[in-house]
């Protein structure tokens, strides 16, 4: 996996023995144990949500009562074994948010972003997320429930995930703007602006309290696709700069030296 | 100036550069000082008699906030009705009803999960505590710490939400059996399935402990593996929804319940233990260098 290479050069050859070798040698394992901690989380993110519980893309908030408590039979083993492995991965993000508040801790901005950062982030799980996961689980437990209820889990499941804006908004937004002040040169300043358009899917999203149906529903092609699509691209590069910044880190205080070509070429 | 301020010549005096320990001592005196003056004594520097004595930096009065905690712990254990005798998730919602419209049930229900509600943080100053002793640690980077924190910060907010739903179960009794029988799972399927930042907790501190390589380690490598063999033990909780098909698996079963809770009992016993033994270790050998 690329979260253990790229650092040292007397590194023996196997994989059992090169992972020993970065166990016991290598400067910068936190920083890697974390990178590998926000690939994990994301990959198992998108097999759960999108295979194992099928709540990702979002069923219709337009349907039917009885289409409703089809959905969540059909899911009746899918939610709770998906979302079971969800409940425990989610300590992962903690990994991501502390790797993300030191890549601006090693900016040259004041400590203040990376904190208000850290701590925007460590709770958006809890309603962005979690709380989806127990309504949803709750939801598939008792087919026979009153129909009534199963529609208010489900409503309560899905606009948690798409109704909390606000922390990733301003979480995001901070984040951008330490990168624009940043004088160590940690990040290149276009990934700024992609955190401005991932900002901004947390502005379109905000429609989806107010329809049930077309574009702007929690399940339509503005609020879900296009949102889905600019995080997924936001989330591919900041994985990738953070590896860049991994293999830079110097572990000193001033600009952050450039990758030389052959050292990036052979990690 | 204001009675009991130290005076700004004082300040000078003690302000002259020196190595830290110096600095530190300096402030304590101008604190002492401070209260001298205010208890109507001069406000001249006080010899060095009253820094000798213990640094009251308030470690020790988080630390033996431990067992007290355990005590209103234990005791909202056993005044919920629902935990001394789990509830079955099997129950119908007439018997959920039922369970919170009996008078006897209701008074425990509603004191038990107010007490909770009260201390549910209580536990997040020893959690800081290991984070300060994380901090101590031979790491190149703050990472294991932050993501240890992160963690402390999500655990008691998700009890908190069960607390809220058991809370909300009970507020009205006479409500509709399915309402009740649905704030009834909110409650136990938070309670028992959020076992993931408490996962974290464990994983980190072991990674953090694994890492901390130089010659007198904060914490043993046997406390690392401690951590992990409870965070391994909470997993099966994570599944609670399949409780009504795997009884093991359901909020009164075996996995989800029992080796659920009695782990959490037990970390929080043998940390507690353990930094206990780190933050005296510590200040004997402070003291020592300092006589």
């Amino acid at each position: 996996m690329s979260a253990i290479t790229g650092a040292g050069s007397a590194r023996p050859g196997g994989l059992l023995e090169r992972i020993a070798w970065h166990w016991r040698h290598d400067p910068k394992l936190e920083l890697w144990l974390a990178l590998a901690a926000m690939v994990l989380f994301y990959n198992l993110y998108g097999i759960v949500f999108f295979l194992v519980a099928n709540a990702q893309p979002p069923p219709d908030p337009a349907w039917e009562l009885p289409r409703v408590q089809q959905w969540f039979n059909d899911n009746h083993y899918g939610l709770p074994i998906g979302f079971g492995i969800i409940f425990i991965v989610t300590f992962l993000t903690a990994a991501c948010n502390a790797l993300i508040a030191y890549s601006m801790r090693r900016m040259s901005v004041s400590p203040a972003f990376a904190y208000a950062y850290f701590i925007i982030y460590s709770f958006s799980a809890i309603p962005g997320m979690l709380l989806t996961c127990i309504a949803l689980v709750v939801g598939a437990m008792r087919p026979d429930r009153d129909p009534e209820l199963i529609l208010w889990l489900y409503d309560l499941a899905f606009m948690a995930f798409d109704g909390t804006m606000g922390v990733f908004l301003v979480g995001t937004t901070i984040w951008m703007v330490a990168i624009l002040l940043d004088k160590n040169r940690v990040f290149p300043k276009w990934f700024a602006y992609l955190n401005l358009c991932n900002a901004m899917t947390e502005v379109v999203v905000a429609p989806a309290w107010l329809f049930t149906d077309g574009v702007f529903a929690w399940d339509g092609a503005i609020t879900w696709w296009i949102d889905m699509i600019v995080f997924v691209v936001y989330t591919g590069c900041f994985i990738t700069l953070l590896r860049q910044m991994i293999l830079r880190e110097d572990f000193g205080s001033g600009p952050l030296p450039e990758l030389p070509a052959a050292q990036a070429a052979t990690s | 100036m204001p009675a009991g301020a130290p005076d700004s010549a004082m300040i000078r005096r003690l302000a002259r550069p020196g190595p830290p320990e110096v600095c530190e001592i300096h402030y304590f005196v101008i604190i002492l000082g401070a209260g001298r003056a205010a208890a109507g004594h001069d406000t001249a520097p006080q010899s060095r008699g009253p820094l000798r004595m213990d640094k009251t930096d308030g470690e020790l009065i988080l630390l033996w906030s431990v067992p007290g905690l355990l005590a209103i712990w234990g005791a909202c254990f056993l005044l919920f009705p629902g935990f001394v005798q789990p509830m079955s998730p099997a129950l119908t919602a007439d018997e959920v009803a039922a369970f919170y419209r009996d008078p006897d049930n209701l008074a425990r229900i509603r004191y038990s999960m107010i007490l909770f509600n009260w201390f549910s943080v209580g536990l997040v100053p020893i959690l800081a505590l290991i984070a300060m002793h994380m901090r101590r640690m031979a790491h190149r980077t703050p990472i294991l710490s932050y993501s240890f924190l992160g963690c402390v910060a999500g655990a008691p907010t998700l009890f908190l939400l069960a607390n809220l739903f058991w809370l909300l179960a009970a507020y009205r009794p006479e409500r509709d059996p399915a309402l009740i029988q649905m704030f009834n799972d909110m409650a136990w399927v938070t309670f028992t399935s959020q076992v993931g930042f408490l996962v974290g907790q464990g994983v980190f501190l072991a990674l953090a402990i694994y890492l901390d390589r130089q010659a007198r380690p904060v914490f043993r490598p046997w406390v690392g593996h401690f951590n992990l063999a409870v965070a391994a033990a909470l997993l099966p909780a994570a599944f609670v929804g399949l409780g009504l098909e795997y009884e093991a698996l359901a909020w009164n079963g075996l996995l989800a319940f029992w080796v659920k809770n009695l782990a959490i009992a037990a970390w929080i016993a043998v940390m507690g233990l353990v930094l206990g033994q780190a933050i005296y270790t510590r200040r004997r050998a402070e003291a020592g260098l300092t006589a």
